[in-house]
């Protein structure tokens, strides 16, 4: 199988700054993966979405090194502030969704078609006709992942996508994650969300200060969850159960309570 | 320092076409910790805003202490109550951090503002002359966050307090408004986020389609799953955890259900 993006000790800088943001990171992506990319406040995980899917460096400068393949006909980015990417030319959030396809230069009803799935693939069909200055937060956010996915892209590269969301938008948006990674196209996620990361992702990765610290099967990586914190605190020892039910088993049968 | 109460009665507010809010009418007292739930366009961030003149009602009446909003302006407002957008980008604009933080306490007319505490106290000492767009987005959260804190408000307002931070930050934020709940300050935030709902609410409003829906202890609220259910949302990992092992007295904080747990016996992992 083909990789549709490969990085190959790929380190990345932004103009001007001291330290890379990328150190030597080396990852495939492949047809069908959701791979989820966790990591603290600077760990990297923006900065690796932007370097998997081109936008680094030809849209925000910086200096990249090592061997990045991209073998994706389209990627789509989805930025973890989702305001920074509307379009600011379109009146309906319609239109907004459509920009994207009918920039690829596709006949206008493919265009339309391509709008109407994506619009109904978030749940947002509702929304067509309002004006996207207009929305909330969280409506703003499914607006605009739905703007990426209208592109139809083979890399999909979704930036803390349920920061804005309520609780049942963002369990609606990671459920349709597997949907959208088919058989040719993939899902690269970044991500505090540890919990819903661990349900969809098909692989995660977990950086540190620019590098992957960490990588395989969720359940491996994504080993900081909630209920792995409050096992760890309350003197469970490791491997910390990353969910209530390993939490359980992990009880002795005749503890006290 | 004493919190101060605000108070919404019968306010409406539109945008265009769309009603944000139909008839809201919500009392928080002064020190209360209280948190706005609802799904996305509930209106929630409309009624915020309301209470520091960033936007008028149509209909209704909002006062903040013994303040009439309507007769005041934002920079005025500023002066009790700090806000926090969502997105602090909307109000980092200084060359550095420090800059930044020490804005609004000048605009109260202080000189010198000693900023130096407060930047230790939410992790930025180290990044204090910084420019804000040289720390990751979530840390500029927090850059806003001190910003609001600096002028020492005795209500705060707070949309998505802990949206998009990591453990450790959302820890410092938890810690920072426990002090300010401590010492009397008024906390409102607009919260999807069941887990800081846990950690820093006494009470819960639930807002729907414009209208207040529901009005509990936060307490009460998170181990009434049917509610919680009804509402969309699911409890959090401390009452998951607190119910599937059966722990006693109803804990709800991360503390308070380690503590709960101290008393079990562990396996080792087991071999599958």
């Amino acid at each position: 199988m083909t990789a549709l993006v490969a990085l190959n000790r790929v380190s990345f800088s932004y103009p001007g700054a001291e330290r890379p943001a990328l150190e030597a990171v080396s990852l495939e992506v492949l047809p069908g993966e959701v791979i989820a990319a966790t990591g603290a406040a600077g760990a990297g995980t923006s900065t690796l979405l932007l370097v998997a899917t081109g936008f680094a460096p030809r849209i925000v400068g910086g200096t990249l090194t090592g061997v990045r393949t991209i073998a994706a006909a389209r990627c789509g980015v989805v930025f973890a502030r989702p305001w920074t990417q509307l379009t600011g030319l379109c009146p309906t959030v319609r239109d907004e969704v459509a920009f994207g396809p009918a920039s690829r230069g596709l006949a206008r009803a493919d265009v339309l078609a391509a709008a109407e799935r994506a619009l109904e693939r978030l749940g947002i069909a509702h929304l067509a006709a309002r004006d996207p200055a207009q929305l909330s937060g969280g409506e703003l956010q499914r607006v605009v992942v739905a703007a990426a996915l209208a592109l139809e892209p083979e890399v999909l590269a979704l930036d803390d996508p349920a920061a804005e969301l309520d609780p049942e938008a963002a369990d609606a948006l990671y459920d349709a994650l597997p949907g959208l990674a088919a058989a040719d196209a993939a899902v690269l996620l970044a991500t505090p969300d540890l919990e819903r990361a661990a349900r969809v992702a098909t692989r995660a990765v977990a950086m540190a200060s620019g590098r992957i610290v960490a990588e395989g099967a969720p359940e491996k990586v994504l080993t900081g969850t909630e209920v792995a914190r409050l096992a760890r605190a309350a003197g469970c020892p490791p491997p910390w159960p990353m969910d209530l039910a390993a939490l359980r088993r992990r009880v002795a049968p005749d503890t006290a309570r | 320092m004493n919190g101060v109460g605000a108070r919404v009665e019968g306010v409406r507010y539109s945008y265009g076409a769309g009603e944000a809010l139909r008839g809201v009418d919500l009392a928080v007292g002064a020190g209360e910790q209280v948190v706005l739930l609802g799904p996305n366009g509930a209106g929630k961030t409309t009624l915020t805003r309301l209470l520091v003149a960033l936007r008028r009602p149509s209909a209704g009446r909002v006062t903040v202490g013994d303040w009439d909003v309507a007769g005041r302006r934002p920079d005025e407002m500023a002066r009790r109550v700090g806000y926090a957008f969502q997105h602090a980008d909307q109000q980092l604009f200084a060359r550095s951090i420090e800059e930044d933080v020490a804005f609004g306490p000048r605009c109260l007319g202080r000189r010198r503002p000693a900023v130096g505490a407060l930047l230790e106290e939410l992790g930025l000492g180290a990044r204090a002359r910084l420019h804000p767009y040289d720390v990751p987005a979530p840390t500029r959260k927090l850059v806003a966050l001190a910003g609001v804190l600096a002028m020492e408000p005795p209500l705060l307002v707070l949309d998505e307090p802990t949206a998009g931070l990591d453990h450790e930050q959302r820890d410092v934020v938890l810690a920072a408004l426990r002090r300010r709940a401590a010492a009397g300050v008024t906390v409102l935030s607009v919260s999807h986020d069941l887990a800081f709902v846990a950690e820093a609410a006494d009470r819960v409003v639930v807002m729907r389609e414009g209208r207040i829906v529901a009005d509990r202890r936060a307490r009460e609220l998170l181990y009434d799953r049917e509610a919680l259910a009804e509402l969309g949302l699911r409890p959090p990992a401390t009452v998951e955890v607190s119910v599937g092992l059966g722990l006693q007295g109803r804990p709800v904080r991360a503390h308070e259900v380690v503590a709960a747990m101290r008393g079990i016996r562990w396996r080792e992992e087991l071999s599958e």
